[in-house]
């Protein structure tokens, strides 16, 4: 081996030593810089607002009408339904009040005739 | 210890006559002779309204006819301060469809102190009659029990509550209560 092959590896030997100087240097656990999460959160946090701002706040509103309206309607619909039943009953109790008042014109009027009739 | 027991007697006295004083207002349960009535009659009509039935139904005649309806008018002013009102229409295929013993049983709840005998008619020999009894309060109409019995057909009406004659006969033209037969009714608790 002459001397121009012992210097090529030798010099070799050191840039791989220094690459795996490097390497480890570079591959070294680091503690995070103070602050780093909350603005990594911070920037994350803006992006997704400006991105969504006026679209969530639609959505929002329109969820909010869609709710609104349907409790609504629900509420309307049962104060519907429960006069509907109530206007049942009442003209269930005219018609049974009507037909016993019938009946009781119906009997006295026999009676006075009958009576009429007997008196004469 | 006798003020305890004096207590509890009045206490009862009290519960025993408001008892009795509700009682009197309510109307009667159905009798068993009238199920029995039922089952033989071709038809049959019963009514039967409490006091929160008659209320309810006079507000809704109340709320309905706008138009001033003078019947209706009168039926509502009528019905709005009674208590109950029971009405129960057999009418029969053939003739004696009823005993006498059955129209006795009828009668019967109002054969008390508080009601008075305004008509009574009876057909010889036959079940056939007229009952009109009225419940008379300080001279005034509180009830009005009719049960007329014809060979076909067994009407039974009962009304309680105030009951002015003169607003019966605005219904539906003659509504017939015989006027002088009140008044001698009247005459006649009196003394």
């Amino acid at each position: 081996m002459d001397h121009d092959d012992l210097k090529d590896e030798w010099k070799d030997a050191r840039e791989q030593a220094d690459l795996e100087r490097r390497l480890r240097h570079a591959m070294q656990r680091k503690p995070a810089p103070v602050g780093l999460k909350q603005r990594v959160l911070a920037t994350a946090r803006e992006r997704r607002q400006h991105r969504h701002g006026r679209i969530w706040i639609f959505q929002r509103l329109a969820a909010t009408a869609v709710l609104a309206a349907a409790f609504g309607g629900f509420a309307a619909y049962r104060q519907h339904e429960e006069h509907e039943k109530e206007v049942q009953r009442g003209e269930e109790a005219t018609r049974q009040v009507l037909t016993a008042l019938r009946i009781t014109n119906k009997t006295l009027d026999r009676v006075s005739t009958r009576l009429a009739e007997n008196s004469r | 210890m006798q003020r305890r027991i004096l207590f509890a007697i009045a206490l009862t006295l009290g519960i025993a006559c408001a008892t009795a004083a509700l009682a009197q207002d309510e109307l009667p349960a159905p009798s068993p002779i009238e199920k029995e009535l039922a089952s033989r009659a071709s038809h049959v009509t019963e009514v039967t309204l409490n006091r929160s039935m008659l209320e309810f139904a006079a507000k809704f005649m109340d709320k309905k006819d706008g138009d001033n309806d003078k019947e209706s008018q009168a039926a509502r002013q009528m019905i709005q301060n009674l208590k109950g009102v029971y009405v129960r229409e057999y009418t029969f295929d053939k003739d004696k469809a009823y005993s006498e013993d059955e129209l006795e049983g009828l009668r019967k709840y109002f054969q008390t102190t508080d009601w008075s005998a305004m008509v009574r008619e009876r057909t010889k020999g036959s079940a056939q009659g007229t009952d009109v009894f009225v419940k008379l309060i300080n001279g005034q109409m509180q009830g009005l029990f009719v049960l007329d019995a014809e060979p076909r057909e067994l009407s039974l009406v009962l009304i309680l509550g105030p009951i002015n004659p003169d607003s019966i006969s605005q219904l539906g033209g003659n509504f017939g209560i015989p006027k002088d037969a009140v008044k001698k009714a009247q005459k006649e608790v009196r003394k």
